[in-house]
């Protein structure tokens, strides 16, 4: 195997494919994203200048990636596609909550859920933030930004979830009060 | 219960406990499904090229394709598509002037009143141009047809120069006839002994076999005695006096005498609309006899009877070199193109007989064709008028 890929595997894959997965919400497209990346990570490996760590660098290939499958997604082919392919969009329609999110406490599920609310922008910075545990350094890096740029983003971020968080518990709040109710 | 805000410190909390996913694939698929996907360019490519190189095929062939179908329905209708042709370019001066009769007379329109729709070169239809007769064998070789064209002379170059430089712009086959021209010969004229000498190279083909012996003897005759007034032919092999035909022996000259007293006769290529007026092998001692017989046919030779049924003539009378053709009373008479192509057999006829101008009497119609049956006729130019290109 080659080595390069040995070593970014070792080092980043897990990363990069949690970042994918939270930025697309679907785990086979995840998956076919990351392979991607390392195409794309291939084809201008040797032009890495180490100007910027080679972490910062994988990640902001991998959100161009992420960004290039959403503009494909509405582009005439993704609609075509999604038109022709009942099954898919049907499956899409519903954004199921994945199963290893499922199995995780209600406030989890809830935020997932929220996340979708965001832009892409926003739940870039979230997750590198969050999930990926980047400094705002190594994120404003990753997306070419300044750090308060990254600041803001952020908390407009938590904004929006917080505002979708409330919704969520309000009907949380009427759903156990008709039960109490009816009991 | 409800529970207040949300604090952004118990937010990031949150996302912080959103579950690692992992990518339960094996590197060495990952990695493998990455060198498929990196040979996936050109397997993209093959493709393409397959799919231009099909695209440049079908635009190379289609435009072939369509040029043959074209060709042969051109053929199968080509006295058709050619009258048609004609129509469109058919002069303003007769077509204003027969719609001018037509309006007269009211007679049948059913018939498109066209320039094509006769056989024959009148004297108002040349202009400045010259007309040239050629005696083209038939498909069969057994009839020779006089087929006229009409050309821009070099008024530079004698009659002779301007009838071999034409030969090549004659379509025999588009026309329905055996490919003749141009003559495998030197044409040469000899303005003093008012001859035309013909030499033809040592390895020529006219003397194998009796038709072809008789055709190239006929042809050269004929073309000659319809073109000009050179009564003998010289003929020579390779610039020696003779040439050596199977049935003749040596042949050195050939008298050329205007026959006339031939009666003209239908004749139609196999397969086409066209209908040719080719006079007859045999000569006929006067007009009415000639007449008489053009009402039969002539099997053996693939003539047709040129005195149709409804060209009912009851007797002619000639005054000098003019023809008065009286008509059966109460005839009736159908205004279409084989009437037509009958007067005219007629007119040719006459003038094989040297008459100049034909009055009909009792016509039962005004017009027939392009014709004012009422007034005096002058006799045609020149047989089966073809165009050319």
């Amino acid at each position: 195997m080659d080595s390069v890929f040995d070593e970014l595997y070792q080092k980043y894959h897990h990363d990069v494919f949690q970042f994918l997965f939270y930025m697309v919400r679907n785990k086979e497209q995840a998956e076919d994203l990351v392979q991607e990346v390392y195409i794309r990570v291939f084809k201008s490996y040797h032009r890495f200048e180490g100007k910027s760590s080679e972490k910062t660098w994988l990640f902001s290939i991998a959100r161009n990636v992420a960004i290039d499958s959403f503009r494909k997604q509405k582009g005439w082919k993704g609609r075509l596609l999604e038109k022709l392919d009942w099954s898919s969009s049907q499956v899409k329609d519903e954004y199921p909550i994945p199963e290893e999110i499922m199995v995780h406490k209600e406030e989890v599920k809830w935020i997932y859920q929220c996340l979708e609310h965001c832009t892409v922008d926003q739940r870039s910075v979230v997750i590198l933030r969050f999930l990926n545990d980047l400094s705002i350094t190594e994120t404003a890096e990753t997306l070419g930004w300044t750090e308060s740029k990254v600041k803001t983003t952020q908390h407009r971020a938590l904004k929006v979830l917080k505002k979708y968080m409330e919704m969520f518990n309000e009907k949380e709040g009427s759903e156990s009060e008709k039960v109490r109710v009816e009991r | 219960m409800k529970k207040s805000e949300w604090s952004d410190k118990q937010l990031e909390e949150l996302l912080r406990q959103m579950p690692q996913i992992h990518d339960d694939r094996n590197p060495r698929d990952i990695y493998q499904n990455l060198s498929i996907k990196k040979r996936k360019r050109p397997a993209w490519l093959i493709p393409g090229f397959a799919a231009a190189a099909a695209l440049l095929l079908f635009f190379l062939l289609v435009p072939k394709m369509l040029n043959g179908t074209q060709n042969s329905f051109d053929s199968a209708k080509q006295e058709e598509s050619s009258s048609e042709a004609e129509m469109s370019k058919s002069d303003d001066h007769s077509s204003l002037l027969m719609k001018k009769e037509d309006s007269i007379s009211g007679s049948e329109p059913e018939m498109r009143i066209t320039e094509m729709n006769k056989n024959s070169l009148y004297d108002d239809e040349v202009g400045d141009g010259t007309v040239i007769t050629y005696w083209i064998p038939d498909s069969q070789a057994q009839n020779l047809v006089p087929i006229s064209i009409v050309i821009t002379p070099d008024n530079n170059k004698n009659w002779l120069t301007n009838f071999t430089e034409s030969m090549e712009l004659l379509n025999e086959e588009e026309w329905g006839l055996s490919d003749y021209y141009p003559v495998n010969a030197k044409f040469e004229l000899d303005d003093t002994k008012n001859t035309v000498i013909v030499d033809v190279p040592k390895n020529h083909q006219y003397g194998q076999g009796s038709t072809a012996e008789i055709n190239f003897i006929t042809t050269l005759k004929n073309n000659i005695a319809s073109n000009s007034n050179v009564n003998k032919i010289m003929l020579k092999t390779d610039g020696q006096p003779g040439i050596e035909l199977g049935n003749y022996g040596v042949l050195e000259e050939i008298e050329v005498k205007p026959e006339g007293k031939h009666a003209y006769f239908f004749y139609k290529p196999d397969g086409m609309d066209t209908t040719y007026l080719v006079p007859s092998i045999d000569t006929y001692q006067d007009i009415s006899a000639a007449f008489e017989a053009m009402k039969t046919d002539h099997q053996e030779l693939g003539l047709t009877a040129s005195l149709v049924p409804s060209f009912p003539i009851k007797g002619v009378t000639t005054k000098e070199n003019k023809l008065i053709i009286t008509l059966e009373e109460n005839a009736e008479m159908e205004n279409n193109l084989e009437t037509v192509y009958s007067y005219e057999a007629i007119l040719l006829t006459a003038k094989d007989f040297g008459i100049d101008t034909i009055t009909i009497l009792n016509a039962p119609i005004q017009l027939l064709g392009p014709f004012d049956l009422t007034q005096e006729m002058k006799v045609p130019l020149a047989p089966n008028h073809r165009q050319i290109h």
